[in-house]
């Protein structure tokens, strides 16, 4: 029994195994790419990739700090317009999806296809529009623009609503009415917290989308002071043969990334099965 | 500690938008619900007076409407039509939370994230209650359902029957003044259930509010209810006493629903001799007893053929063949203290409950045996045989 399961099973664990790893090397290498270019000179760097570090870590680093792009500045302006619009977007998705989730009322399937329709638009094809409409109402130049329109935000909606439909029971939700909870207190103490696997997925992605944004912020901020870390990545890229230094570029990307694992360090802690368990019996 | 009236209470889930889920769920499966023009009626003309201090149960088959009649005093659902009292105060539209209710959910419905403290604690600090009288009445709450050492607990750290527990505290912490319940106990375990139906009877004993209960066990029913409403596809077939009910069951659809086994049907025929009736059934002929003989004579019923109903308890074997039913046992069930035996009989099937005790030596009960079966005229009951109504009563 045991020799014929060896047999069998072992060539294609071995199999899955190669395979694995052969995708696991090319999910990591580019961060290992990435941190070996961080310590090469702009010079090294011209030669093509070597697999040893350098010792130029410090040196672009300074450069970096040193020179006249505000990357400090950037990093908390992009800190600020990536977590107000994580905050804003799965506070108010998590709300549209309740209300979708939780009443009956005329017309709620009409709204919720209409919802899962404006998912199909792809922000390219607004973006004319929109910056003409922040141009009329004076909010170019503005972190305005980059953080209110999260708050619709039609797939965090549609995986709330998802998770809700499998993991909110009505009865909680009436316990806490006869309780004597108003709508806004059942929102959140109740829901908020049953909610927390998925608000913290949610969080990460409308993080991390908001902090790689380059398209629409490129569009909307001119100002040097305001602009986020990815318009100024690609400004360091894009600035004349004198001034060009690749290290430093690496060194912004890699300062850049950092953030980013900080904060889904943070979140993932909560993006853990059966915050439910034990309410109701299933 | 409320009185609680329903007058003339109807629910009609519309048959277009919003109610569309709901159609598809009811009427498909929930048979015989009347459908009229405003969609489907799930509780049709329910009237019931319940007294201050009382515990009535609301019991009937799924789909009888019994826990949408809760909802809408509990205001979870909207009343169509009619007018809902609590302590004479009209309560059509008045929100839940202001209708000095609570309720308990058949599935516990306790917040998962709080601990069992702040799970009983929650309504009294949404009445902005003082810390002090607070803990009082949590503790107190904790103490009488013997949840004391489990305060700082998640409920998903308790088994089954400490999560309905708290469910019933958080529901009597804020001393409501009716105390609703949504099949509680369908969800533990038999031991468990008879042992919290006990301590149910207990606390409405303690804590002396106006208990409103609903459940398809008829169990859970005869043990616990001062008073039973036994429905049926939205309608209420009867209200009266466990004795009252189990005694004098109005229709062939209560006498079948209460008392276990359930009862045992046979077509028979109504004789008259003056005011004496007997009824007999195949061979057998018994006569009535003086005091339903007399209530038939007093409603002027003839002769006729009608349903004989005898419960299986009231059924006694003999030994001598003679004007008596005849049947083969098919099944038989060891109890214990009684046997249940499944006999074929005239076509149809019977229920016999034999007490171990009074089973005589040397009587053939095993499977396949042939043995004969009597019942004394005072256990029979009468029904019409189209309308199934019992005709000793009005």
């Amino acid at each position: 029994m045991n020799k014929k399961y060896k047999n069998t099973v072992g060539p294609r664990r071995a199999a899955a195994y190669i395979v694995l790893i052969i995708l696991t090397f090319f999910c990591l290498i580019w961060f290992y790419v990435l941190f070996i270019n961080t310590t090469q000179s702009n010079s090294a760097l011209k030669y093509g990739f070597t697999a040893v570090p350098g010792n130029y870590l410090f040196k672009n680093m300074y450069n970096l700090f040193h020179g006249p792009t505000p990357v400090l500045q950037g990093m908390l302006n992009s800190f600020i317009i990536a977590a107000l619009s994580a905050v804003l977007c799965t506070y108010f998705s998590t709300m549209t999806a309740y209300a979708i989730h939780a009443y009956s009322f005329k017309g709620k399937k009409a709204i919720f296809t209409f919802i899962l329709a404006i998912m199909m638009i792809p922000t390219q094809v607004t973006a004319l529009g929109f910056i003409r409409l922040m141009n009329t109402m004076r909010l170019n130049d503005s972190f305005i623009p980059l953080i209110i329109p999260s708050i619709a935000a039609p797939i965090t909606f549609f995986y709330m609503k998802q998770y809700m439909d499998s993991n909110l029971p009505g009865s909680l939700i009436e316990a806490a009415r006869i309780d004597g909870a108003g709508e806004f207190r059942i929102f959140n103490s109740i829901v908020i917290p049953l909610m927390k696997p998925a608000i913290a997925v949610q969080g990460i992605f409308t993080f991390v989308a908001s902090w790689n944004n380059y398209f629409i912020p490129n569009l909307i901020l001119s100002d040097k002071m305001k602009k986020t870390l990815p318009i100024m990545i690609a400004e360091l890229r894009g600035s004349d043969w004198k001034t060009f230094d690749m290290g430093q570029v690496y060194a912004m990307i890699t300062f850049a990334i950092f953030p980013v694992i900080i904060v889904y360090l943070i979140l993932s802690k909560y993006i853990i099965g059966g915050v439910t368990a034990g309410g109701v019996k299933e | 500690m409320a009185t609680v009236s329903l007058q003339h209470i109807e629910k009609i889930y519309p048959a277009a938008e919003g109610g569309k889920k709901k159609k598809k769920k009811e009427p498909e499966k929930k048979n015989n619900l009347k459908v009229t023009e405003q969609g489907v009626v799930a509780v049709d003309d329910f009237n019931l007076e319940i007294a201050d201090q009382e515990f009535i149960v609301l019991v009937g088959p799924s789909g009888c409407g019994k826990s949408t009649t809760l909802r809408m005093v509990a205001g979870l659902e909207e009343i169509t039509n009619g007018d809902l009292y609590i302590d004479g105060k009209r309560m059509n539209g008045v929100e839940s939370k202001d209708r000095d209710i609570s309720m308990v959910f058949q599935n516990y419905a306790l917040y998962p994230h709080l601990t069992v403290r702040q799970n009983l604690e929650f309504p009294l600090k949404l009445r902005k209650m003082p810390k002090a009288e607070m803990d009082k009445r949590v503790e107190h709450a904790a103490d009488i359902l013997g949840i004391t050492q489990y305060l700082d607990r998640k409920p998903k750290a308790l088994s089954g029957g400490q999560r309905q527990r708290v469910a019933i505290g958080r529901a009597i912490v804020r001393e409501p003044k009716v105390l609703l319940m949504d099949e509680p106990l369908s969800n533990l375990d038999a031991k468990l259930r008879n042992q919290m139906r006990a301590e149910i009877i207990k606390l409405h004993q303690q804590i002396k509010t106006t208990f409103i209960y609903v459940t398809h066990d008829q169990t859970e029913a005869m043990t616990l209810g001062d008073r039973i409403v036994i429905m049926k596809d939205g309608v209420i077939q009867q209200v009266g006493t466990p004795q009252e009910v189990y005694d004098h069951p109005i229709n062939t659809f209560v006498a079948g629903f209460i008392g276990v086994p359930q009862m045992n049907f046979y077509d028979g025929s109504l004789i008259r001799q003056g005011d004496q009736y007997s009824v007999s059934v195949g061979e057998a002929v018994i006569p009535l007893s003086a005091e339903k003989s007399a209530r038939l004579a007093e409603k002027g019923i003839s002769e006729g053929s009608v349903t004989v109903g005898i419960r299986p308890e009231h059924i006694s074997l003999a030994e001598a063949p003679g004007r008596m039913l005849e049947g083969t046992v098919d099944v038989s069930e060891m109890m214990g203290a009684s046997i249940h035996l499944h006999v074929s009989t005239m076509g149809c099937d019977s229920i016999i409950v034999v007490p171990t005790l009074n089973l005589q030596s040397g009587m053939d009960v095993s499977i396949g045996a042939r043995i004969h079966f009597t019942f004394a005229g005072n256990a029979v009951h009468v029904f019409d045989r189209e309308s199934g109504e019992n005709l000793e009563l009005d």
